[in-house]
């Protein structure tokens, strides 16, 4: 390239690399020229490849940390929860955090996501009727228990629900379930999209 | 420049914290037991530490592989801010001749729920000395049977103090029956306290 060599630049460069400080100077620098991937020895290389899959997994283990004590989108599908909550199936975030921060936050009305006290695999997502000492009717419905009967929720447990009373196998069938269950509460539904809502407690008193 | 550095050392160490949560929360984690519920087999008098136990969650949560006998701890069903250390006495199905807080003489344990029990210097059957101890353990005598969707790890191992390093579930062998330990014993009262479900044999747990 002799267009090359008449440029100052280049004249420049030229001299510096044919000078012996050049070549000193970049053996001592602190960051050493890039070599391509390919001239890496092989130990350096597996070592390298080893901490790339060990970052990976780390940051699977966080993504699974956040949906285990933050957050995460979740399939519910049942009869139990009919009208709030579709048969078919719908996706709610559910918000796993607020509880375990602040669990005084915990209202009649709330719509908990509990793990089931008679199958320890199963979430169920349940309407929250009675908090520690309310006096809960046991079942208004009159289907299983006379509608007369009434039992006060005990120290540390709370009486949840379905809204779907006539299919819901809920605190009618095994009684007050321990706070420890709870897992957090469904925060909106966001699928179908023209169904979404942000669920709020909506529950009123009477005087 | 200093603190630059010490951020940096400190992010390094950061940031590796989810695996490290997520083993101890899914596998295997370490804790000190505290309280006198579990006496003698945990904390027993004559030991000047408390006891320092690995504890497996994984055996709880994955594989379910937990049984009559096995020392678990559970959070409290009356507050769920505490976790107790207790034994499974039975499983669901199992009748339990209960002890005396509790208001019947005998219990079926009901469909995903254990029987808990705590203290371990337990009276043989029909022998229950008046101002027993009995009512310094939190249990599924006073509180009934409870869900197993409360239980969070089984106990594997003591690994302090030294001198009690191992495993800690004894298991009695009813055909040598002259030479009994006091452990074996009261294994084998509390087996004579719970009916076993049919259920369960066909099922193989």
């Amino acid at each position: 390239m002799p267009w090359l060599r008449t440029s100052r630049l280049w004249m420049s460069l030229h001299t510096a690399r044919c000078s012996k400080d050049f070549f000193v100077a970049r053996s001592y620098s602190r960051q050493p020229f890039k070599t391509a991937p390919g001239s890496l020895s092989p130990l350096k290389y597996t070592k390298r490849i080893a901490i790339g899959t060990l970052k990976v997994i780390n940051f699977l283990f966080a993504v699974h940390l956040f949906t285990t004590y933050v957050g995460r989108v979740s399939f519910m599908a049942g009869p139990s929860m009919l009208p709030t909550l579709a048969v078919g199936g719908e996706l709610v975030i559910e918000d796993l955090i607020t509880y375990r921060l602040f669990p005084s936050k915990m209202a009649r009305g709330d719509l908990l996501i509990v793990k089931s006290p008679i199958e320890p695999k199963k979430m169920v997502c349940k309407r929250l009727i009675g908090l520690p000492g309310d006096i809960v009717c046991v079942d208004p419905t009159g289907q299983i228990f006379p509608s007369t009967e009434h039992i006060v929720v005990p120290k540390g447990h709370i009486w949840i629900s379905g809204d779907n009373a006539a299919a819901s196998r809920d605190s009618r069938m095994y009684g007050p379930v321990p706070i420890g269950l709870v897992k957090g509460r469904a925060f909106a539904r966001i699928w179908p999209l023209k169904s979404f809502k942000i669920f709020t407690n909506q529950i009123t008193y009477i005087k | 420049m200093n603190n630059f550095w010490l951020c940096r050392k400190l992010w390094s160490y950061l940031y590796w914290t989810p695996a490290i949560v997520f083993l101890s929360d899914h596998f295997f984690h370490v804790k000190t037991i505290t309280g006198r519920s579990m006496q003698p087999t945990l904390n027993p008098d004559s030991s000047q530490w408390r006891d320092v136990a690995l504890f497996s969650k994984f055996a709880v949560r994955e594989a379910q592989e937990y049984g009559r006998g096995d020392i678990v701890t559970i959070r409290s069903p009356e507050n769920p801010k505490y976790v107790l250390i207790k034994r499974i006495i039975a499983m669901e199905g199992d009748i339990v001749k209960t002890l005396p807080p509790y208001p019947d003489l005998e219990a079926t344990v009901p469909q995903g729920h254990v029987w808990i029990e705590g203290q371990e210097s337990m009276p043989l059957i029909g022998k229950c000395p008046p101002g027993d101890e009995h009512f310094l353990s939190d249990d599924s005598n006073r509180f009934g049977p409870v869900s197993k969707g409360l239980i969070e790890s089984k106990l594997l191992m003591i690994i302090w103090p030294p001198q009690r390093f191992g495993s800690v579930n004894v298991k009695a062998n009813p055909t040598k029956g002259l030479s009994l330990n006091d452990e074996q014993r009261r294994e084998l009262s509390r087996h004579a306290r719970v009916q076993i479900s049919a259920s369960s044999f066909s099922s193989g747990q």
